[in-house]
């Protein structure tokens, strides 16, 4: 028979979730109303793109990715209100200029002869930057007082990182000679010079700081 | 190459040459060793893909424009499907000429499921002389007329594979898969 | 990338041929449907025609072109128009949602094409689904492509469920009943934005409806779908009552294609 009366802890001996976390209610409104920004920027324009893709590979999996990414924007739209955000469009702003920068330039590839440079734009500069800010709010923010968002990221960093391969699978598919090894690269150094002046994906600090300051020589 | 006559001689609905259909029909003829006289009436007017033999001799076929038809140029005459077209017609010519095929109904008198199995045959065999082809478009309509069963995808291998089967031999294969 | 994006523009390979319209409407034989002929002698499509294999083959294809042509319009729909001051987050959340089922439905369709037997490419491609789809009116193009449209798409994939049925094709009709239970829901979804955005403005309403009407004609064909037992394509009345059709709605499109048949040359 089983003692039902014989005590036992909260947290089980191999839970060791923390009660702190970086960031504060209001912070991490304010992280998600960014977060909810970009997944709205980069799911419309991969459905705008779709049409403009000759190669119909990448013109499903376009389309297939295009609803991942409005799924992400709809649970952080859904998380903003818990955060005491109740007008949600009010933080569904970009994180600084340079970020709205970097996605009319990561968007400005129209013909259909420049399926590289879409694809580079979305799968090796935003994904990779998204992947990194996600990860960083994930292991920072407290898994106790904010497991919503936590079950969330986990859930949107499980798509990203799939949409992520295949995005890249598709892109080494395309790069057939050296010069468009170049084609992707250039572009990619452009866009991620962008992506350097906005911060990151919720500006500054998108994943933290890994430097200390120098302590004063004794 | 044998001497192909085509009405009409000029086309008013589509936009065809009888001088190239001419040129194709005989192509696939002499392939196939036919060196006589060949008619060939188009009824312009139908874009459907019906033909038929309308005398076995002389040979006069009888098609509807669709027949010979670019099906991804609606109007534009299409080589490929014209030789199928016309192909499939000519061999079975020579089939009922073997004497393989004496004990076979008149056409009019084939059902769906024995026209289904005749042209598996005789597309298989004219696919390996590098007239016509499309080996699953033929297996999906075997398939439509004898089942989706593993039975019938056997049935229709062997018909696509055989070289010369008589009529006898089509029939029970195709009877085979309607009675499993 | 621009706003409204051109449909002799759309993208596609070398497979792929384009008809335009001008080219489709001036066959004097008729025009093109369901892989047959709408001057021909109507016929309901079923395995038991001479030509029902072939014809289904490129209805199969006509398929896949069509849902090609809805990706890419849902996706113009998620890009063309900002939120908050052109449509409800809400209503892009829906056409993204609906990106992803078409480009499952390119999926199916392209297996059921190798299926019947069909190469991509093997037939023609209009671009009309597509134009339907550049409204600059996100209401008309919604009213348009999801009522008109995938109103038809629910007829088309009955009829193609029914001929699997009949033919004791399990692919086919498995295949067919997936693809039916996604356009009922796109068919809802254009019904439901249609009410939510058009109750104050009654205007627009009958604008939208309208233009749901010119579609709807666009695709009769001469009558080629319609509720006579011989109509190639049957339509399907339970299937739209539950994507929010009313009777009425669904009488008017069966007068039409009645009209449409009776209008047709002989």
């Amino acid at each position: 028979m089983t003692d039902t009366k014989r005590p036992r802890e909260p947290f089980a001996p191999w839970d060791r979730r923390s009660l702190p976390g970086l960031f504060d209610v209001e912070e991490t409104a304010e992280r998600i109303g960014h977060y909810k920004w970009v997944e709205m920027k980069l799911f419309e324009a991969l459905g705008g793109w779709v049409a403009t893709v000759p190669e119909l590979d990448v013109k499903l999996r376009l389309g297939t990715h295009c609803y991942h990414h409005a799924w992400h924007a709809d649970l952080f739209d859904k998380r903003l209100p818990e955060l005491r955000e109740m007008k949600t469009e009010r933080l569904t702003v970009p994180a600084n200029d340079q970020l709205v920068a970097f996605f009319e330039a990561m968007t400005e590839p129209e013909d259909a002869t420049m399926t590289i440079e879409k694809l580079v734009g979305v799968y090796r500069v935003l994904i990779p930057h998204k992947i990194a800010a996600y990860t960083y709010h994930r292991n920072a923010t407290s898994e106790i007082t904010d497991m919503p968002t936590v079950r969330i990221l986990d859930f949107i960093l499980q798509d990203e990182f799939n949409d992520w391969r295949e995005g890249e699978m598709l892109i080494q598919s395309m790069i057939e000679t050296e010069a468009e090894v170049e084609r992707a690269m250039n572009h990619q150094l452009k866009l991620e010079k962008l992506m350097l002046a906005a911060g990151g994906i919720a500006g500054p600090g998108s994943i933290g700081d890994p430097y200390v300051e120098m302590p004063e020589e004794n | 190459m044998p001497e192909v006559s085509v009405t009409p001689e000029s086309f008013e609905m589509v936009f065809y040459d009888s001088a190239v259909i001419g040129e194709v029909v005989a192509e696939v003829a002499e392939r196939l060793g036919i060196d006589e006289a060949i008619s060939l009436e188009i009824d312009e007017q139908s874009p459907l893909g019906r033909s038929k033999i309308t005398s076995y001799d002389p040979i006069e076929l009888w098609v509807d424009g669709g027949a010979l038809e670019n099906t991804q140029r609606p109007r534009q005459f299409g080589k490929a499907r014209s030789r199928d077209t016309i192909g499939r017609l000519l061999i079975r010519i020579m089939d009922r000429r073997s004497g393989r095929f004496d004990d076979a109904p008149a056409d009019e008198d084939l059902d769906l499921n024995q026209f289904a199995a005749w042209d598996a045959h005789c597309v298989g065999r004219l696919e390996r002389l590098g007239i016509g082809g499309q080996q699953k478009r033929r297996q999906y309509q075997f398939r439509n007329r004898h089942g989706f069963t593993d039975v019938a995808d056997a049935a229709f291998t062997q018909l696509w594979d055989s070289s010369e089967l008589s009529w006898t031999e089509i029939e029970r294969i195709s009877e085979e898969c309607r009675t499993s | 990338m621009r706003k409204i994006f051109p449909a002799e523009e759309l993208a596609r390979d070398a497979r792929f041929i384009r008809q335009t319209n001008e080219q489709r409407l001036s066959d004097p034989r008729g025009t093109r449907v369901a892989g047959g002929n709408a001057s021909e002698q109507l016929a309901k499509l079923t395995p038991g025609l001479a030509n029902g294999p072939d014809r289904a083959r490129a209805l199969m294809h006509g398929i896949f072109v069509g849902e090609i042509q809805a990706l890419e319009g849902a996706g113009r729909t998620c890009w063309d128009f900002e939120v908050g001051e052109d449509v409800p987050f809400e209503l892009k959340l829906d056409m993204a949602r609906q990106c992803w089922d078409e480009a499952r439905h390119c999926e199916i369709s392209v297996s059921l094409a190798d299926h019947m037997g069909t190469e991509l490419g093997e037939f023609a491609e209009n671009g009309l689904l597509y134009e339907a789809a550049c409204n600059p009116d996100p209401v008309l193009r919604l009213t348009g492509v999801n009522r008109a449209l995938e109103g038809l798409a629910i007829d088309v994939f009955n009829t193609m469920k029914e001929f699997g049925n009949l033919a004791g094709d399990p692919v086919l009709e498995f295949c067919e009943d997936w693809m039916l239970a996604d356009e009922v829901t796109h068919v809802k979804m254009g019904s439901d934005w249609l009410r939510r955005l058009t109750e104050n403005d009654k205007e627009r309403l009958e604008k939208a409806l309208e233009f749901q009407k010119v579609v709807d004609r666009l695709f009769s064909f001469n009558g080629f779908r319609g509720e006579d037992d011989d109509s190639p394509i049957q339509l399907t009345r339970r299937f739209r009552e539950l994507a929010g059709f009313s009777d009425d709605e669904i009488d008017e499109i069966a007068d039409m294609s009645r009209e449409a048949r009776a209008e047709a040359p002989s």
